[in-house]
């Protein structure tokens, strides 16, 4: 009998000492998800777009640097972090609340009209992309991570998964992102205030980043200089 | 019977032979047991359920005073990046990839590691001297391939961390 009681304390204990599934995102990158999230009606996005204009601007460009641009992003990408801001596994105020408001049908629609939109210059629109160009210096810093990584520290080039050399599913453009924007993600990836990456590569690199390096990159960014294919820029 | 026509047959039939014999180095274990159907895994939603889970990466204390280490493969990353082990135990290596073929190489040793997207590769290490072990993949995988390395730290047995059930070593405890 004693032993028998001995016996089912230790399973409690076992049961609550393991530690619940920590959860990143509720995405997963199966056939019919890439199909939903791909199946969008971007005129009737257009229209839901309406409602996202005030902050992303009305040409998916945002007036605020800190805000992203939305215009060409991978639609994949885009649709991923509207449902992790709907299941709250990426946090943010403004976002969070408004991705729930939002049907899965609306999500694939207004992502695809996003997708859409173009990324060339209008000087009539009120955005903040380009940025200031960073110093030579700093700019050589970034383009060197941004085309090869750093082999000895295991940082793999960004462009390797960001494009434009090659786009690892659901990984967002940073082509024409605007640079606060990109170095709050990053600081935000590193201190793991933002954890919705599937398997951990962005928590894994920014942490391995220097604060220095994640300016740098998110200035290069944010200048316009990842439209260029990187590896031209890099030398010059 | 037609020999002329039985022995295009052959020597074609031979001739295919050859393609498998020349890669015969790829077909290994997970390979086959991929073909034999057990140990399948889904490399699509491993961070939903099942032991590739983000909290039970990195080392577990077992009962025995063995460590048990599960890691993930993708392009171009192995994570945990940094794995703590203590020297001079068994180390029970679960590995799987979530994208492409891999294979984590242990630079200073002779312990090389395929994995498949769908299988957990198994391998039993151990580490006799303490240091710093880079890791490389060997198995190109794309674009970022050849940055594609991580770090076993092998400390003192002494200098392990005592994990308690549910924690996991990594160099930074997580
Ligand atoms: C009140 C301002 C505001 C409105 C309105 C707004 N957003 Fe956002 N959105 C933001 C901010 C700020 C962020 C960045 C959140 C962060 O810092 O993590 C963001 C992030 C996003 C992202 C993530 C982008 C990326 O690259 O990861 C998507 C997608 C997005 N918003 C879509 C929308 C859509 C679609 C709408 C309209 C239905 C909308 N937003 C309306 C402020 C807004
Ligand atoms: C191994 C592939 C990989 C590499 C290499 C990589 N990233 Fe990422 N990155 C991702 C993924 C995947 C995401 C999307 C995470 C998610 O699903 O929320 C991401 C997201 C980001 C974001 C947030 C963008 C947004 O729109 O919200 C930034 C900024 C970023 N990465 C910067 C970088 C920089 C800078 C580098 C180079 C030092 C880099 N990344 C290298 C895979 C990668
Ligand atoms: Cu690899």
């Amino acid at each position: 009998m004693l032993t028998v009681m001995v016996a089912a304390g230790s399973l409690i204990l076992v049961a609550s000492d393991a530690a619940p599934d920590r959860i990143p995102s509720f995405v997963t990158w199966s056939a019919e998800n890439i199909a939903a999230a791909s199946s969008g009606d971007a005129f009737r996005g257009s229209l839901l777009a309406k409602r996202c204009d005030h902050c992303h601007g009305a040409e998916g460009f945002s007036p605020v640097a800190s805000t992203p641009n939305l215009a060409g992003m991978n639609m994949l990408s885009i649709w991923k972090q509207l449902e992790d801001f709907r299941s709250h596994k990426r946090r943010s105020r403004p976002m969070e609340p408004i991705a729930e408001s939002l049907t899965p049908r609306d999500v694939a629609d207004v992502v695809s009209y996003y997708a859409e939109l173009p990324v060339f210059p209008d000087p009539q629109d009120n955005r903040v992309f380009p940025g200031m160009q960073p110093e030579a210096g700093r700019a050589a810093v970034a383009a060197r991570l941004v085309t090869f990584g750093d082999g000895e520290r295991g940082i793999p080039p960004c462009q390797s998964c960001h494009g434009p050399v090659a786009y690892r599913v659901g990984v967002p453009s940073l082509m024409a992102q605007n640079g606060d924007y990109v170095l709050n993600q990053l600081e935000m990836f590193a201190s793991r205030s933002r954890f919705n990456d599937i398997n951990l590569p962005m928590r894994t690199i920014a942490a391995l980043l220097s604060e220095d390096e994640r300016r740098a990159l998110a200035e290069y960014y944010g200048a316009g200089l990842g439209l260029q294919p990187a590896g031209s820029s890099g030398s010059k | 019977m037609n020999w002329r026509k039985v022995r295009i047959f052959v020597f074609t039939l031979l001739a295919l032979c050859l393609i498998p014999a020349t890669r015969y180095y790829q077909i290994d274990e997970p390979l086959l047991k991929l073909l034999r159907g057990s140990n399948h895994i889904d490399p699509l939603s491993l961070h939903l359920s099942g032991e590739f889970v983000e909290n039970n990466l990195g080392t577990e204390q077992d009962a025995d005073g063995s460590v048990t280490v599960r890691m993930i493969a993708q392009q171009y990353l192995f994570v945990p990046h940094c794995i703590l082990v203590p020297a001079g135990v068994p180390v029970h290596l679960k590995i799987t990839s979530a994208d492409a073929v891999h294979s984590l190489t242990l630079n200073g040793t002779n312990y090389a590691v395929k994995t498949l997207p769908g299988t957990v590769s198994l391998a039993e290490l151990q580490f006799p001297r303490t240091g710093d072990y880079k890791t490389v993949c060997r198995e190109f995988c794309g674009a970022g391939h050849y940055a594609m390395r991580s770090e076993f730290k092998v400390v003192p047995r002494d200098q392990f961390p005592a994990l308690r059930a549910g924690e996991r070593g990594a160099c930074v405890l997580q």
